[in-house]
């Protein structure tokens, strides 16, 4: 069997799997299986780049996907207390209308791209080390260099690192410093602020 | 066997690979709107990010595959995702701190202030 025909039966083959994957993580009741499912779908995504001769993408996408936001997705799973819970499974018309929506969508766009003529596939020679390339591109000032949006980008991690932890921790009482971090004994008995309503004035909250 | 999957047009080209694209964002696109966990909703909007990098991957690799400027967008496409799900799931677990639910047909406390039930 020829190189080709490999490639062509572990395209059909992985392709089949991550659309079984995918739609196990949007259908799934249980949200924990949904994660695994959509780990399945990132890891063969890499398999796919690793087809696509982009190896070091494969790489960054095992490690910031794999390990990084399926971890973090659990971990909210487990911190949000719906591992027990089964969701509820959409009403009939809500599931009519999100089918009829990703069937449009699909049929639209399979449309566009079955009666597009992209030409033949360039036949260049891909770049021996694709993470030099990528390397050099993104350092690279020139005309055609990714530098400022490589700048742009670490400034958004910064700023998603910073805020994610300012959103997610306890919120100090108002004549607490902000600089402590909310763990402190008497930061725990904190009372958010009465409301209407509310007979216990929100200490269950605390 | 070569000649049979290639006389079927079945080896894949870029029309295969942008289809199984398409094919992957219309399931994200399907749990977007079906999911009623946060989380749920956020884990589909991975899969639109994901099936996007995968389509920059794919022109990328059949139409200019001296370069690598794909590949470099596809690189932003995971780091933006990286820095969505950080700040989503930090919204979801300040969210459930106050209102015990991450439940989109409960949170709606914009328009009132109570939870619902």
């Amino acid at each position: 069997m020829s190189e080709g025909a490999v490639e062509t039966i572990l395209f059909y083959a992985i392709a089949a799997m991550s659309l079984f994957f995918a739609i196990a993580t949007v259908t799934a009741r249980r949200l924990l299986r949904a994660a695994v499912a959509l780990m399945f779908v990132l890891v063969l995504s890499a398999g796919f780049y690793v087809m696509l001769a982009a190896e070091f993408l494969a790489g960054v996408q095992v490690l910031v996907y794999v390990g990084g936001i399926v971890v973090v997705i659990v971990f909210v799973i487990m911190l949000t207390s719906s591992v027990d819970l089964l969701e509820e499974r959409p009403p009939l018309l809500r599931k009519a209308l999100g089918a009829l929506a990703a069937i449009g969508f699909f049929g639209t766009t399979a449309a566009v791209y079955l009666t597009t003529d992209f030409g033949a596939a360039a036949d260049a020679a891909p770049p021996a080390e694709s993470a030099r390339a990528i390397g050099a591109a993104l350092l690279d000032y020139g005309p055609h260099g990714y530098v400022v949006p490589f700048e742009v980008i670490s400034l958004l991690l910064l700023a998603a690192l910073v805020g994610g932890i300012a959103v997610a921790r306890r919120s100090p009482p108002p004549s607490q410093p902000l600089t402590s971090g909310g763990d402190l004994p008497g930061e725990v008995s904190f009372t958010p602020p009465k409301r209407q309503n509310d007979p216990e004035g929100g200490a269950s909250h605390a | 066997m070569p000649d049979i999957l290639a006389g079927l047009g079945l080896a894949p080209g870029i029309v295969h690979w942008m289809v199984l694209t398409a094919a992957l964002f219309a399931v994200g696109l399907y749990g977007i709107l079906t999911r009623r966990s946060a989380v749920g909703v956020l884990m589909a909007v991975e899969l639109l990010l994901n099936s996007a990098a995968l389509s920059f991957v794919v022109f990328n690799h059949f139409r200019m595959p001296a370069l690598v400027d794909g590949q470099v967008m596809a690189v932003f496409v995971i780091a933006v995702a990286a820095a969505e799900v950080v700040v989503g799931m930090a919204v979801f677990v300040a969210l459930y701190r106050v209102s015990h639910t991450v439940d989109l047909n409960r949170l709606d406390r914009l328009k009132n202030d109570e939870v619902k039930p």
